[in-house]
């Protein structure tokens, strides 16, 4: 399967990504509403996009007490089933990595569902920092890079093995 | 190929919520070959308890409340016995007696049969009015019972009642709650997180009492049911909800209790001391993240981790659990509620105190010796995010620096904290 892999070295936050995937998923331009944000660290002068991985294991989908989160056969996403979920907010409580949002309007939970496999993000993505890759080479590559390019935004490699 | 007259090995499985649902789910990715039973007092294909304060509130429909349907039990090849409730297990012949007279023999066992509300020696507290919430027909008669205007009673301020309340409310019920302790939610939140919800569902229109005993319920000359509370006038009641608390259905297996304990006792593979039998979710006294007594934890994602460690060992995988961690969300009265694992501060211990994070009213996280042990969180639904990232946290038994940077979501070194204490986490599903 294929994930939105995220290179923050590229990445200029213009927030393309934000504004379409909010018009995707809510019709609207609600960046607030997106189902990828991007991170801007003034500080260090580092921007990086975070959107859902779609764990192997997903803790989100194995605890959601209302059945209402499932992988999607064909894609391999892990989705949201809107009409089943009951807005009690323990996938929240379950992601580690804050990928899912509330809908306060809806009460109901929501995360990205790579567009059905065509996540809009990446074709909306002017800088290169949004590539829809096949996991390997998303994880072993890219996840990698992250962390390395975090670590050294904020000047922590020093002194560290 | 099995050898011809080997018989298939039989695996039974008591209960049909979350734990039994987890484990018979993952006990068939490791064995496709052996024949399994799923036993249920009651008479439907599993459905979700967490979900019935949302059907009362008429925001899940009740078709939704059922997750899963008669074609997954085809689908894991199991067979369903349905309003066959097991009142004993025979340990020696290895068999499950049934309350009508059956029996079933089986090599190895689950016992999943989660916990049954208490209810309190109140005299006169009995009635088609007077109900718990807790199992799916007890839900539908409250549904009856929810009419506009009606006056309910709830007797018990837990997170089970307190959800019953938001319901009744949002039903245009008139509530009035009696608790007999000093606060609510003793277990799933701290003193101040505590005041903060019982502003808010004062400021709900419900007349809710702490401290205050329920004397007795008397029917009037015309059938209605009258209320006596320590302290208030007499009043009226259409509907009683009792959730004075639950017990473990931990009598099947009596001797895997301990004295002045309550469970069944079980090691971290799930298994009690008895051979192949095994227990999970809300009838488990099981293993602790961060160690100490083993411990019930009532909840629907310990059921669920427990089925799964107990399902893959059914299958003789070996699998450990490390520990269950309470955690606890709920949205009620406008605010989203959330707790994790210990959050009662004891002496030592550095306290995080926080009302002015974004989308937070209050945050508390209790730190000991570096490491963070537990949080209460109250505000929208970035309570429940700043608990997730810090569960990691609690979890793995990672220490924290700068604990807001952890909380919040945009903060880098936080982003890197968490990295490291999420560890490998493999993303993508099928193909990866
Ligand atoms: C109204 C309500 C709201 C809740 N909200 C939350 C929440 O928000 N968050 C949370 O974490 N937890 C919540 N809980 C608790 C959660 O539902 C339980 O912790 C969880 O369901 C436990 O799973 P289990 O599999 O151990 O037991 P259950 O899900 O209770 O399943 C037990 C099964 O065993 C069957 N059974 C019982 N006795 C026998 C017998 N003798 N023979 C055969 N079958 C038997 C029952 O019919 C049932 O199928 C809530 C519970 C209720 C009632």
């Amino acid at each position: 399967m294929r994930i939105v892999a995220v290179d923050p070295d590229s990445c200029v936050a213009c927030r393309n990504c934000e504004y379409t995937c909010a018009f995707q998923q809510t019709g609207d331009f609600d960046r607030a509403r997106a189902h990828i944000r991007v991170a801007y660290y003034p500080a260090e002068r580092a921007c990086v996009p975070f959107t859902c991985m779609h764990c192997a294991e997903a803790w989100c989908m194995e605890v959601c007490p209302a059945g209402a989160i499932a992988r999607n056969e064909e894609t391999g996403a892990v989705e949201i089933d809107a009409a089943r979920c009951a807005g009690c907010k323990m996938c929240l409580l379950a992601c580690p990595f804050g990928n899912i949002g509330f809908d306060e309007a809806d009460g109901v939970s929501g995360k990205c569902d790579l567009c059905g496999g065509d996540p809009r993000c990446v074709g909306s993505c002017i800088s290169g920092a949004l590539e829809y890759v096949e996991v390997e080479d998303a994880f072993a590559f890219r996840r990698e890079a992250l962390d390395t390019r975090l670590r050294h935004v904020l000047r922590l490699d020093k002194g560290r093995p | 190929m099995r050898p011809a007259g080997v018989m298939r090995r039989h695996v039974a499985i008591v209960g049909n919520g979350a734990a039994a649902i987890s484990a018979l789910e993952t006990f068939r990715t490791h064995d496709r070959d052996s024949r399994v039973t799923v036993a249920s007092a009651e008479p439907c294909t599993a459905y979700s308890r967490v979900l019935l304060p949302y059907y009362l509130r008429r925001k899940v429909p009740y078709h939704h409340l059922f997750i899963r349907d008669a074609a997954f039990y085809r689908d894991f090849d199991a067979d369903l016995l349905l309003e066959s409730a097991v009142e004993r297990v025979d340990v020696g012949a290895r068999r499950l007696e049934f309350a009508d007279g059956r029996n079933l023999p089986f090599d190895r066992l689950l016992l999943a049969p989660g916990s049954s509300p208490v209810r309190p020696p109140i005299p006169g507290l009995e009635g088609p009015e007077v109900q718990h919430l807790w199992r799916l027909d007890e839900a539908g008669r409250l549904d009856h019972l929810f009419r506009q205007g009606a006056r309910a009673l709830v007797i018990g301020a837990g997170f089970v009642s307190l959800q019953a309340v938001w319901a009744a409310r949002q039903r245009g019920l008139v509530v009035t709650v009696i608790e007999l302790a000093e606060r609510i939610l003793p277990t799933v939140l701290d003193d101040a997180g505590a005041r903060i919800l019982q502003e808010c569902i004062v400021a709900s229109g419900v007349d809710l009492h702490t401290n205050t005993r329920t004397e007795g319920l008397m029917r009037d000359e015309r059938g209605t049911l009258r209320v006596s509370v320590e302290g208030l006038p007499s009043f009226a009641a259409d509907v009683v909800i009792v959730g004075t608390g639950v017990r473990p259905n931990d009598h099947l297996l009596a001797e895997c209790v301990e004295p002045a304990q309550r469970g069944i006792t079980v090691d971290d593979t799930m298994q009690t001391a008895i051979d192949g039998v095994y227990a999970a979710g809300d009838v488990a006294r099981g293993p602790v993240v961060g160690g100490g007594p083993r411990t019930v934890h009532a909840l629907w994602p310990t059921a669920v981790e427990q089925g799964k460690i107990a399902g893959a060992n059914l299958a003789g995988a070996r699998a450990t659990y490390a520990g269950s961690l309470s955690m606890n969300v709920t949205s009620m009265f406008g605010v989203t509620v959330a707790s994790l694992g210990r959050f009662a501060a004891e002496e030592g211990d550095t306290v995080v105190l926080r009302d002015d994070l974004p989308g937070l009213r209050y945050l508390k996280i209790v730190v000991r010796e570096g490491v963070p042990v537990g949080a209460v969180a109250l505000g929208g639904a970035a309570a429940a995010t700043a608990l997730g990232f810090l569960r990691p946290f609690v979890r793995q038994r990672v220490p924290v620096a700068d604990i807001e940077a952890v909380v919040t979501g945009e903060h880098v070194a936080g982003r890197i904290a968490r990295g490291r204490a999420i560890g490998r986490v493999v993303p993508g599903g099928s193909g990866s």
